[in-house]
């Protein structure tokens, strides 16, 4: 009798631990470890998006034709034109932290689209500031980077294609675009692979 | 027949098989000069060196002073090779400088291709770097 309460109990002990151990690991973003999904843009995607678009503005020259270097950008529209949904600061800080790193480039957190700021605290310290000094002006944005994020999808049997196209522009305060950016980055895999 | 039959398929598989190898042309008298630079390389991979193999590199700065590398390879073999690469910089120390994130670029080369890649330098203090080539699956 002892034994029917015991062995039960052992087993489902020895299925909990089992169930406990994965094979959960670390890996090196953007590596080659990392998952590929055709459907679904993977971080290395948005990593290697950023560092084109990157690597592409430092050396137009665009950002050092201004009269006082570094800079300023603000931040605009970046639409997703993709069946997914996506966090576009995914693309967006990647190239903003890069271009800070760079010395090129400072990004305002207190302007942004339709007069919301990123950072209201910044905007209130900003404003609090010129009050306090009787400031009347202060640097406004050399810059807006604004973009697009567009899937193109294709099929051929059982071989899915996905295409995403990731589009920057770099406007100046005349509204002309001064840098065009656009990094293509194609996926392929056969119908067990796919989401959509 | 059937003897025939058989090398008729083994010939059409072996065609299918080959990938279209790469014709190119270009101008003789080239206006740009390259900057070759003279490079070191360590290969682990040998099978990735005999499929695809560097040609040259070639360095310039651009306009707004940041290292930027060229690397020339070129496919050996008859059939499309996948890669993957990823530069990393380094500073006049010969410490390792990084932007933001990085990510191994996977790329392809046709058959008999010869192939540029290049890129930037995250920082202007960046003055050496290192290619780093990985065959794709």
């Amino acid at each position: 009798m002892k034994n029917k309460i015991i062995i039960p109990l052992v087993a489902a002990s020895a299925v909990f631990l089992t169930g406990c151990a994965t094979d959960a690991h670390y890996v090196a973003t953007g590596g080659t470890q990392n998952i590929v999904n055709v459907g679904q843009i993977n971080i290395q995607d948005y990593i290697q998006a950023a560092n084109a678009a990157t690597a592409d503005l430092l050396a137009s020259g665009a950002l050092d034709r201004v009269k006082n270097p570094p800079a300023v950008l603000a931040i605009s529209r970046i639409v997703n034109n993709t069946g997914q949904q996506i966090d576009t600061d995914l693309l967006v800080k990647k190239i903003r932290v890069a271009l800070l790193q760079s010395g090129k480039a400072v990004t305002t957190t207190t302007f942004g689209l339709g007069g919301s700021a990123e950072d209201p605290l910044a905007k209130g310290m900003q404003q609090e500031s010129q009050f306090m000094n009787d400031q009347k002006a202060t640097r406004t944005a050399d810059f807006s980077l604004s973009g697009k994020i567009i899937q193109l999808n294709a099929r051929a049997g059982n071989t899915t294609q996905a295409t995403y196209s990731f589009q920057l522009s770099l406007t100046d305060t005349q509204g002309l675009a001064v840098w065009e950016g656009e990094k293509e980055i194609t996926k392929q895999g056969t119908q067990g692979t796919i989401g959509f | 027949m059937k003897t025939k039959i058989a090398a008729l398929f083994a010939v059409a598989l072996a065609v299918a098989g080959c990938h279209d190898t790469m014709n190119s042309v270009e101008n003789a008298q080239k206006e740009g000069q390259r900057n070759m630079v003279s490079d070191a390389r360590v290969v682990s991979d040998t099978g990735l060196n005999r499929k695809v193999g560097v040609v040259g590199v070639n360095t310039a700065m651009t306009p707004g002073g940041f290292l930027r590398v060229q690397v020339e390879l070129l496919n050996r073999t008859h059939s499309l090779q996948n890669f993957n690469y990823h530069f990393e910089w380094f500073d006049q120390n010969g410490m390792q400088v990084s932007g933001s994130s990085t990510a191994v670029i996977p790329d392809e080369i046709d058959a008999k291709e010869d192939k540029f890649i290049s890129a930037v330098a995250p920082l202007q203090s960046a003055k050496d770097f290192r290619l780093k080539l990985i065959l794709g699956q």
